[in-house]
């Protein structure tokens, strides 16, 4: 029986079936995969020790530029100075945060803490932006019109199981925020 | 911005109009609307990560969704280029630049 995430005394649980968790499983290392550094660390070591990476460029898939976008706008040569001064850093962070949400998966029912709940939630959210990236998905309308595919039986193509499995992953990563949402000081 | 004079404090007044004025023009770090990011997960980065009230987290996130960006923060450059980075992390898109820049 699937429950989404509830914060409770153990921390912020969910029960999820074991084919969801190879789906998440599987997901989560497809992505950490995608942003694994080009130029190996261990080619230039002290570029890497302080996150530089001197040949980053913009990247050619939608997806992963979506992972890693630009951070200055309408400039392009200060854009590249950004990413050549912060990529390294930001590919490494969010492969931890894929890391640590693959090995909470461990645990059945999972039970996340505070830190491990926020390593969830960035990693569910990248896999979304990659999904996100690969259905094509533009505006707020886009993504409302696959609301409707939610179950195995509505899935007849490719797209319609990406946005399946998009589905799941947003649907699962709502009840998170709720949860981490709760966990945070009252106003 | 005004420079009042404080007693016994003159010097330290002056040097400080000094640097207000060769110092940046502050710069300033907008979010961009994308359409897979949730609004709760918006929110809670800007409370979580900014340490914004729930109020203002919300307002902010409720601009980027209606009007396609907001600015979230303001600062030095080193201060808006370091809040570019975590926002990343984060998985938003979002950018720096002076903040008199259109």
């Amino acid at each position: 029986m699937t429950t989404g995430f509830k914060l409770t005394r153990k921390g912020i649980t969910a029960s999820l079936e074991p084919g969801e968790r190879d789906l998440l499983r599987g997901l989560f290392a497809d992505v950490a995969g995608m942003l694994e550094p080009e130029t190996p660390s261990h080619e230039d070591p002290l570029a890497a020790l302080v996150g530089l990476d001197s040949s980053a460029e913009v990247p050619g898939d939608p997806a992963l530029l979506r992972l890693l976008p630009d951070g200055v706008q309408g400039d392009d040569d200060d854009a590249l100075e950004f990413r050549r001064l912060t990529e390294r850093s930001l590919r490494e962070g969010k492969i931890g945060a894929l890391r640590a949400a693959s090995m909470a998966l461990e645990s059945s029912p999972l039970h996340l803490d505070a830190e491990q709940a926020r390593h969830f939630a960035r990693a569910l959210n990248d896999v979304r932006l990659v999904l996100g990236a690969r259905l094509g998905l533009a505006t707020d309308e886009d993504a409302e019109a696959l609301h409707s595919i939610t179950e195995p039986a509505d899935a007849g193509d490719v797209d319609e199981y990406l946005a399946l499995v998009y589905n799941f992953a947003t649907w699962l990563q709502e009840t998170l925020m709720k949860a981490l949402l709760e966990t945070l000081p009252g106003d | 911005m005004s420079v009042a004079t404080l007693p016994g404090t003159g010097t330290e007044t002056d040097s400080r109009t000094e640097e207000l004025t060769f110092s940046d023009v502050p710069w300033v770090v907008i979010v961009w609307n994308d359409p897979v990011n949730l609004m709760s997960y918006v929110s809670y980065v800007f409370q979580s990560y900014f340490g914004y009230s729930e109020a203002k987290a919300n307002k902010l996130m409720l601009q980027v969704h209606h009007d396609g960006k907001s600015v979230v923060a303001t600062g030095s450059r080193e201060e808006a280029e370091r809040h570019t980075l975590a926002l990343h992390s984060y998985g938003l898109w979002a950018t720096f630049q002076k903040a008199d820049q259109p």
